[in-house]
């Protein structure tokens, strides 16, 4: 956990990534959907792994999880995990508006799931002179454990998880979901260093 | 001589970009505001000229400040600066009166650009 104390600077600095992520994110998502999408500033928050793992196994009400890895260089590599609410099931259908027998649901989530996470990521990774090649995204059996047992599976030891709750409002739909990212310590270390090597610069 | 100019933005890295990109002679009569009801109260008071203005930010956000431009009747020109760069946003900001949206990270050129285009250099 202390390995991410960030200092004042190198938070803001961060949170103007990200910022300038989602937009790219949103954007993209929005042209998908055609529909405009309200942004809110997203709230970013590190987690330790130990407590990661108990707070999502006590979410009740997650819908689903869609899980997708991603690799740059330099060490920089994680899972993305994008999960959703139980009550905004029906909303997201509604809104992708794909006939029933088009696409299952669950390819829906997936599809959504994979825009905003490449999306995001690319853009990010532009930002801090990186470049990402991601895994197929998939999505986790909607059984009480298996987000914990997923974690457990993971193929490197991530130290901490970066959680962005990202709210879309799209025209008269709302959907929460939550984009986690687990990094491993020699990302973390990687990022703090670029994000010096950026507030250098002013 | 250079014209009085306000950066808002919750960001202070953004502020900072904003800051390095304007032309050297315009940097030292720069005021900023880290959200949209101190940038109303900064504009309300003074005379600013020139305002770059962040959209997504809490509280009173950037469409916020402009409709409050329009409302207090404000002489100033207004440079959106932005990470939402959905197209249906850029036309809504320049319906409320900005005279460009510019995305972010934004960079010095590209904003001197404007600053010309629209007759301020």
């Amino acid at each position: 956990m202390s390995e991410f104390h960030l200092t004042e600077d190198q938070q803001d600095c961060l949170q103007e990534l990200i910022n300038i992520a989602m937009g790219q994110a949103s954007d993209q998502l929005a042209r998908y959907l055609d529909t405009f999408v309200y942004l809110k500033v997203p709230s970013i928050e590190s987690v330790a792994a130990v407590e990661l793992i108990q707070t999502l196994s006590q979410q009740q009400n997650t819908m689903a999880v869609v899980s997708q890895g991603f690799f740059g260089y330099e060490g920089i590599r994680g899972e993305a995990l994008l999960m959703y609410q139980e009550e905004d099931s029906g909303r997201i259908a509604d809104l992708l508006g794909y006939e029933p027998d088009e696409l299952s649901q669950d390819e829906q989530l997936i599809d959504i799931s994979s825009i905003l996470t490449t999306t995001f990521l690319n853009v990010f990774a532009g930002q801090i002179d990186n470049q990402m090649s991601y895994n197929a995204p998939k999505l986790l059996p909607s059984i009480q454990n298996s987000i914990s047992e997923h974690l457990q599976q993971m193929t490197f030891n991530w130290d901490l998880a970066l959680k962005v709750n990202i709210n879309y409002q799209v025209t008269d739909y709302s959907f929460n979901c939550n984009m986690i990212l687990l990094i491993p310590e020699t990302a973390i270390i990687n990022i703090k260093n670029v994000l010096d090597r950026i507030l250098a610069e002013f | 001589m250079s014209p009085s100019v306000l950066i808002c933005d919750d960001s202070n890295m953004a502020r900072k970009q904003v800051l390095r990109s304007l032309p050297e002679q315009w940097r030292t009569s720069v005021q900023t505001a880290s959200n949209g009801a101190e940038a109303l109260t900064i504009l309300r008071d003074n005379s600013v000229e020139v305002l770059f203005l962040d959209l997504t930010m809490p509280g009173i956000d950037g469409i916020g400040v402009l409709q409050g431009i329009q409302k207090l009747n404000l002489n100033c020109s207004v440079f959106v600066i932005s990470a939402d760069i959905q197209p249906e946003m850029q036309s809504k900001v320049k319906a409320l009166g900005a005279k460009e949206f510019i995305r972010k990270p934004v960079k010095s050129d590209i904003l001197i650009t404007h600053l010309q285009q629209h007759g301020l250099l």
